[in-house]
């Protein structure tokens, strides 16, 4: 961790959150749809085990307030959901940072799933199967997008 | 944590509750606009390239199909010029009020996802086009949705599918009213609240009824695909569906202002007194005096009409 906890090349993480975002609302054929991995839970799950000092429980709400917007549900569902979910990341980042990849894909399940529950909650359809497919694509994907995020914080090195 | 879900708490009644918040969610959606623009690049580029890659053959066909359904469709118009025409002369003697042609605005959608639990899309008009809340959105098959939200550079729209979503309709058959609904994703749309002996069968199309103010009147809403009576239920379900190509239409018209159906129901005085009368001495009565009934009228209706809608805006 940097010594002098000056913010550098934050900018990074934006880009990243924003690659996020349009990732999730991108058009895909109505089959993919519904397995659309949690880009933007993923993300920001990477940047607060690394940095835990630059991402937290407040850029998470703020990026879900941004995807409530740009998907158009009930403000602060997303944004809800979201600083949930970053809060338990950042309050166990330590120990998630000890497991290995496939132990921490299994957080990503339960996380997404938890991000899911709520924005289902929230919503007048109840399809329970559709919830658990984004969570297992995220699970599966997880190795690629750590691997892919962490290439991108040591060749910006991002702190 | 506390802050983030006292926030989050705070938002969700704003948004779900209070009308003050509006303003402020269409400034976050025009905010939000660029990021959705970049998002339907993709989309919009590979449909740009297979349009350059087109080759010649394919065009000319196009053109030989687009030019005789243009054909058909003038010679259809022709009939319904003199349809509409003697339609309305009639609606005059009875004294109703009524428009049967509408302007419409072009918009495109946008192409991105939104969140699967809801049945929205953007479209690429807002504020500046003055598009408005509850506007009505047909594409060229039939009624697509309304206008949900409006921002300064775009709108989102409700389909017909959302299943909080519900439109006015009648069967073309018979005339009965029923309200029709969404079920969300990949579902067909059902009417509400039929009892069992309501007169509906498989076919038959359902138009738009215009009660309730939001919609014209006589657009093609769907088809009755199935009729079951569940024992043990108080109403029928029926599934229907939707006349409008929800998921492909990329070409989408939006109902101008202005030239909204009036369907308020008044019922001018001439109306009332030959009620009691059988249908033909009614129109006679009528079709004698309309000289001094038909201008006043018509252009009695006609504010009075125009405020109505407005109110329920």
């Amino acid at each position: 961790m940097a010594i002098n906890s000056r913010p550098q090349q934050t900018w990074v993480i934006y880009i990243t959150l924003l690659m996020a975002i349009i990732l999730m609302i991108l058009p895909l054929p109505d089959l993919l749809r519904l397995a659309r991995p949690e880009f933007v839970v993923m993300t920001l799950i990477y940047w607060t085990m690394a940095l835990p000092e630059r991402v937290n429980i407040g850029v998470a709400w703020f990026t879900g307030l941004v995807m409530d917007v740009t998907t158009g549900g009930l403000l602060g569902v997303h944004a809800f959901s979201y600083a949930l979910a970053i809060y338990l990341v950042a309050r166990f980042h330590l120990q998630l940072r000890q497991y290995p990849l496939w132990q921490q894909a299994f957080t990503i399940l339960s996380l997404v799933f938890l991000v899911h529950l709520v924005s289902m909650l929230n919503s007048a359809v109840y399809n329970g199967w559709h919830i658990w497919i984004p969570a297992i694509v995220s699970t599966v994907l997880w190795p690629v997008v750590y691997a892919v995020l962490r290439k991108i914080r040591r060749n910006f090195q991002v702190s | 944590m506390l802050l983030a879900v006292l926030a989050s708490l705070l938002l969700f009644l704003m948004d779900a509750r209070l009308d003050i918040f509006k303003p402020l969610r269409s400034a976050l959606a025009t905010a939000v606009y660029p990021i959705q623009t970049l998002a339907s690049m993709p989309t919009n580029f590979t449909d740009w390239v297979s349009d350059m890659f087109q080759d010649r053959d394919d065009l000319r066909e196009r053109i030989t199909k687009l030019e005789a359904q243009a054909l058909t469709q003038k010679v259809r118009m022709q009939r319904m010029q003199a349809l509409e025409r003697e339609n309305m002369r009639l609606r005059e003697l009875l004294g109703s009020s009524f428009r049967l042609q509408e302007r419409v605005q072009i918009a495109e959608l946008l192409s991105v996802d939104l969140d699967p639990f809801y049945q929205h899309v953007i479209i690429d008009k807002g504020k500046q086009f003055g598009v408005y809340e509850g506007q009505p959105v047909l594409d060229s098959r039939g009624v697509m949705g309304q206008v949900a939200e409006v921002s300064q550079f775009s709108s989102r729209v409700v389909l017909l599918t959302d299943p909080s979503h519900g439109i006015p309709v009648q069967a073309v058959r018979n005339g009965l009213r029923a309200v029709v609904t969404g079920r969300g994703l990949g579902e067909p749309l059902q009417v509400e609240y039929l009892p069992h002996n309501a007169d509906i069968r498989e076919d038959d199309w359902l138009v738009t009824s215009g009660l309730g103010g939001r919609f014209p009147v006589g657009y093609p809403v769907g088809r009755v695909t199935s009729v079951t009576y569940p024992p043990g239920k108080a109403f029928a379900e029926v599934s229907v569906e939707p006349a409008a190509q929800l998921s492909t239409s990329r070409e989408l018209m939006l109902v101008l202002p202005g030239e909204k159906i009036d369907f308020s129901l008044k019922i001018p005085p001439v109306d009332l007194n030959p009620v009691p009368a059988t249908d033909t001495p009614l129109m006679l009565q009528e079709a004698l005096q309309p000289e001094t009934d038909e201008s006043p009228v018509p252009s009695g209706d006609q504010p009075a009409a125009e405020s109505t809608p407005a109110d329920g805006n």
